[in-house]
């Protein structure tokens, strides 16, 4: 929110300078996002009266004006603008005056053969606010000839950040309000002289021929509505057209520029009705009927739920019709205009969960709506309708009808228990009775039975975030000072259990065997996916940020194929993901992508990847996890249906293996490829160590021939069973197919050590083992080669 | 004779003809043995004299022999490492090196630090619901504080969590203080993505329970962070905010020294406060007190190693991950 420095210097007198008052929001928690210094009107640029305008001769859309810049200086300009008229005061810019918001130096010049002398300018043109609609339109307070830059000096606005529990921060009162409560100042608040005689606040009970119907009173506590005749739409005075360009408004006529100040100034946003718009002087406030229709004074067309709560006047057939969505944006027929007269001016709460459902189905965000929601202060309504009617009275001539229109009354917020001793128990700040009293009350509470051990401290009104004994030592510690803070170490009974949740020992093995470690989204494409031929699909966002990020991943692996994708141009790749997955539950995997060579020099034969390579990784990690791995022939859909495997970790099915199917490979544009995909936690298993055996071993080699289709593992479980209980190894050595051994056959030769664990083997004993072993080939069906 | 023999050894090329000349003169038929031989037909006194002069042939001819083949060795091992030499200019055959992603080595980097603080680790789910991600945290149904956390809903009513907090619910509910946990992990807003914004990203959180802990415990711990990450004498500061899971609330700053402008400032890290009553009351426990306190991994990295683009961190492009090898 912006809040020029001025008028918070207007609500805390002697307010310091702004390098402290930077520093006092921050420490308030109310930090200063960013200062700026808005320029104020150019030099040379004066203010100018109008008297008299008419049409240039050779253009239809150009006007010639007479004005005058003071007293005895009158000359003529060409402008275009719609709102020239004769009475009119605007901002005269002489030739040679320089504007710094069009970085241009004007000069005299002709205008379709009509000298001009300078020009009259917008607000745009100005640098005032960003309005180029029609040129800046100043009150009777801008007398002609007088410096504009005297009326509108530059300003400093500070933009704050304000936390959604903060509803009075929103305004320039309760930001004053804390900056005086810190820095022990008086506040002057500009609704509440705290003089009822000084206040404007009407009496309910002089009839002012308006009528009030609240059907809602949930949905609507508290409503007032005050008329006012005789106003003059016209601009607002210099003072109020700064302040709200200054928080970034653009002024449009007193009697809106009114409205819309007391929103920003007290946090409570208003409204003023032309009284012709509320059919016999009656407003209501009611649910609206589904499907019933709204123009919005932005042109846009709501259609409304009974959800919504509107103001609604009398239709004239007996019916009645929408004039505003409540709290959220008024209607586009019933606001003041340039001939309004007579007002009814609308300053109402509304319930915030009404307000903000409202405002979240028709998408309006608004100024109104943004205090609503946080929760505006129930008892303001009068005191702000006063303020307004008096600055309308001033400011747009308006004559305040002596009643008012009112629903609903003051509340009173519930006491809290709050004991002055919790204050250093959870914070450790030494803070005085007396002071931690001053302070709430500084803040507005009402602090009962002090001297207690518990007070009964009950918060103001607008303070609508404080319900809680912690949220009262929060106030006590801000004010206070959270730099006062010390830093100490609590001694805990508390021994953390050991364990790696984030898996880092096995991304460290993987980074160490040479892999490039990647995140990627959690949400991808369900047609990535489906390319991938990953699992189905579980979980689809219902807002996703476009189609290539609406469902979550069901597989780490197509993640990896798009890096990989996505690094075409990288030969040897070797990546890996340790990340979750979204299936019938959520699981953590790990996954990895090989392709190219694993061990390369540009001018050597390196070694290609295979299958083998990708095993070969899985086998060390095991190693290194003291677990056992097997892989069984198995091929999931986005695999090699004959080089892939499931893999058994431990004794546990965790996953994947294997080349990557070509077909696949061929969606996501990649050549050969190799994957693996494993659930975690992967088991690991404490080493047991042993003496290493001093016996030698005996080595004796063989070679089977089997059928092709017969799987390496399936030979060794037989010969192995066969050895007995010497056989402390069993390897392959060579694999070989080919004429030698006939179609459909390979040889596996194997090489067999054998050792006692307490004495030498004589031959004899090695030989009867290779024999049975023999035996058992030859009863598999294998030819022994020799 | 002996001016014969050296020639004959000199001449040698190789160890295999200074075999040959050792047989021919040193062998058992050799001429300095036949020279032997024959001194049985000498008379004594003439057999000692000439039996002195051919042992001292014999020993000189064995001595060249001798010095020849070491000469011829050292000659043959001289050639051998002259075939054997390389080009050790040309590049070398390896797998190359690996990397941990910058955020894995920055999120280890703070598990390393509160290990040694005495927390314990522990993750939790990314797909939450509603409860454990606001409102046992203190999130009201529809209130304004659940805009500040814009949510990836999913069509069966559940949600990404938007913060690593819903593990202070899950942990508190199966554990009794007092303990010190610190949870990485991913989290998901749904805002616009930019160089600075990414709908995914990495917090780590610190919660801490017993029967009374301070904010002057949270400031402790907080500082023991940041003098680890950052070194002795870093301080920190405080301000006041809002989260609606904790109250008093913080954000917390360490005064560092910017490694890219060398400037010293506030760099502004993270949220933090005493654990809210409402959230003690959601998980069930009374009489205690505890501190928060979290951050982004993505600012600390992104500000720590100067990375201009978040999205960058999430690619998968290897030139970007090659750059992370040996970050830490």
């Amino acid at each position: 929110m912006r809040v020029p420095l001025d008028a918070l210097a207007e609500l805390v007198p002697g307010l310091p300078a702004l390098d402290e008052v930077v520093a006092t929001l921050d420490a308030l928690g109310l930090p200063v996002d960013a200062v700026h210094e808005l320029p104020g009107a150019p030099a040379g640029v004066r203010v100018a009266e109008l008297l008299e305008v008419w049409p240039h001769p050779e253009a239809d859309e150009l006007l010639i004006a007479r004005l005058s810049a003071g007293v005895g200086h009158q000359t003529e300009v060409v402008c275009g603008a719609p709102n020239a008229r004769a009475g009119l005061r605007s901002a005269w810019v002489p030739p040679g005056t320089w504007l710094g918001a069009l970085e241009t130096t004007l000069g005299a010049r002709d205008v379709r053969g009509v000298h001009s002398d300078g020009m009259l300018a917008s607000p745009r043109e100005l640098g005032l606010f960003d309005h180029a609609g029609g040129l800046l339109a100043l009150g009777d307070d801008a007398l002609p000839g007088t410096a504009l830059a005297d009326l509108w000096p530059p300003c400093t606005v500070l933009e704050l950040e304000i936390t959604p529990n903060r509803a009075d921060a929103t305004a320039f009162l309760g930001v004053a309000r804390d900056l005086a409560a810190k820095l022990r100042l008086p506040l002057r608040h500009s609704a509440d002289p705290g003089d009822p005689a000084a206040l404007d606040l009407g009496d309910p009970s002089v009839p002012d021929g308006l009528r009030l119907e609240v059907d809602d009173p949930v949905g609507c506590p508290r409503f007032t509505l005050r008329r006012i005749e005789g106003v003059r739409i016209g601009p607002s005075p210099v003072w109020l057209q700064r302040r709200l360009a200054a928080i970034g408004l653009r002024p449009r006529s007193n009697v809106v520029d009114v409205t819309n100040l007391i929103t920003f100034e007290l946090g409570q946003p208003a409204h003023a009705y032309d009284l012709r718009a509320l059919e016999g002087g009656v407003l209501q406030v009611r649910r609206a009927r589904p499907g019933e229709r709204l123009v919005t004074l932005n042109e846009e067309t709501l259609t409304l739920d009974a959800g919504d709560l509107v103001i609604a006047t009398p239709d004239g057939r007996g019916g009645s019709r929408a004039l505003a969505l409540a709290g959220v944006i008024g209607g586009a027929g019933d606001s003041v205009r340039p001939d309004t007269t007579d007002v009814a001016l609308e300053v109402a709460l509304f319930q915030s969960l009404t307000v903000r459902r409202s405002a979240r189905r028709h998408k309006q965000v608004t100024d109104a709506h943004y205090r609503f929601e946080r929760g505006v202060d129930p008892n303001l309504a009068p005191l702000a309708s006063a303020r307004a009617t008096t600055l309308l009275a001033h400011l747009a001539g308006g004559r305040p009808h002596p009643g008012i229109s009112a629903s609903g009354a003051d509340v009173r917020s519930e006491p809290i228990a709050f004991r002055p001793a919790q204050v250093a128990w959870l914070t450790t700040l030494e803070v005085p009775l007396d002071e931690q009293r001053g302070m709430l009350e500084r803040l507005g509470c009402q602090v009962r039975a002090p001297g207690a051990e518990a007070w009964a401290v009950t918060p103001p009104s607008w303070r609508v975030d404080l319900a809680l004994e912690e949220d009262l030592i929060e106030e006590v510690a801000r004010l206070h000072g959270y730099e006062h803070i010390g830093s100490t170490v609590p001694s805990m009974a508390f021994v953390p259990p050991a364990g790696d949740p984030t898996h880092r020992a096995l991304r460290d093995a993987l980074v160490e065997g040479g892999f490039l470690e990647t995140i990627s989204y959690a949400f991808t494409g369900a047609a990535e996916l489906e390319a991938a031929r990953a699992a189905q699909v579980r979980v689809r966002l219902s807002e996703p940020q476009g189609l290539e990020r609406a469902v979550l991943r069901t597989a780490l692996y197509p993640g990896l194929l798009a890096a990989a994708r996505l690094n075409h141009a990288e030969r040897d790749l070797a990546l890996f993901e340790v990340g979750r997955v979204f299936l019938d539950d959520e699981v953590e995997r790990v996954a990895l992508l090989l392709r190219g060579q694993r061990l390369a020099a540009p001018w050597l034969p390196g070694v290609p990847v295979d299958f083998y390579v990708v095993k070969g990784v899985l086998e060390q990690l095991a190693e290194r996890f003291g677990v056992s791995l097997e892989l069984r022939p198995e091929a999931p859909a986005h695999l090699h249906p004959h080089a892939a495997a499931s893999v058994v970790w431990d004794g546990v099915d965790v996953g994947h293996v294997g080349r990557l199917h070509p077909e696949v490979a061929a969606a996501f544009e990649l050549g050969e490829t190799y994957l693996a995909e494993l659930t975690l936690p992967l088991a690991s298993r404490a080493p047991a160590l042993s003496s290493v055996p001093r016996q030698p071993f005996a080595e004796r080699d063989l070679a089977v021939v089997a059928p092709l289709e017969v799987a390496y593992a399936e030979v060794r479980a037989r010969l192995q069973a066969a050895a007995g209980p010497w056989l402390i190894s069993l390897e392959p050595f060579d694999v070989y197919q080919g004429e030698q051994v006939g179609a459909g056959k390979r040889s596996l030769a194997l090489r067999f050590r054998f050792r006692h664990p307490e004495r030498s083997l004589a031959d004899a004993e090695v030989e009867a083992r290779m024999k049975e072993v023999m035996e058992a080939a030859r009863a598999a069906g294998y030819t022994l080669r020799t | 004779m002996l001016e014969r023999a050296l020639e004959e050894i000199t001449a040698a090329a190789d160890l295999r003809a200074l075999q040959q000349v050792r047989v021919a003169w040193l062998g058992r038929k050799g001429r300095v043995t036949e020279r032997l031989k024959g001194l049985g037909a000498l008379a004594p006194d003439e057999r000692r004299a000439a039996g002195a002069e051919i042992n001292a042939l014999k020993q000189a001819i064995g001595d060249a022999l001798e010095a020849r083949e070491r000469a011829l060795e050292a000659a043959a091992v001289q050639a051998q490492l002259e075939r054997e030499r390389l080009d050790v200019t040309l590049p070398g055959l390896r797998t190359a090196a690996g990397a941990h992603h910058l955020l894995s080595q920055v999120m280890h980097k703070l598990i390393d630090v509160f290990r040694s603080l005495g927390y314990e680790v522990v993750v939790g789910p990314e797909l939450e619901d509603d409860h454990h991600n606001f409102e046992a945290l203190n999130f009201p149904p529809e209130h304004p504080a659940r805009d500040t956390q814009d949510t990836f809903w999913t069509t069966d009513g559940r949600l990404l969590r938007t913060h690593t907090s819903p593990m202070q619910v899950r942990y508190m509910r199966t554990h009794r203080p007092p303990f010190k946990v610190v949870v990485p992990g991913k989290v998901f807003r749904n805002e616009a993505v930019d160089t600075t914004h990414e709908a995914q990203f990495h917090q780590l959180e610190a919660l801490v329970v017993a029967e009374h802990v301070t904010m002057a415990d949270m400031r402790g711990a907080i500082e023991a962070m940041a003098v680890a990450l950052f070194g002795p004498g870093t301080r920190t500061r405080l301000h006041p905010t809002f989260f609606p899971f904790v109250e008093p609330g913080a954000e917390f700053a360490v005064w560092w020294t910017h490694p890219k402008t060398g400037r010293e400032e506030w760099l502004e890290l993270g949220g933090c406060g005493m654990v809210h009553p409402n959230v003690f009351r959601a998980v069930g426990y009374e009489g205690v007190s505890g501190f928060a306190f979290g951050f982004g991994l993505e600012r600390m990295a992104m500000v720590t190693y100067g990375v201009s683009d978040i999205r960058d961190l999430y690619r998968g492009d290897v030139r970007v991950l090659r750059q992370f090898r040996g970050v830490a």
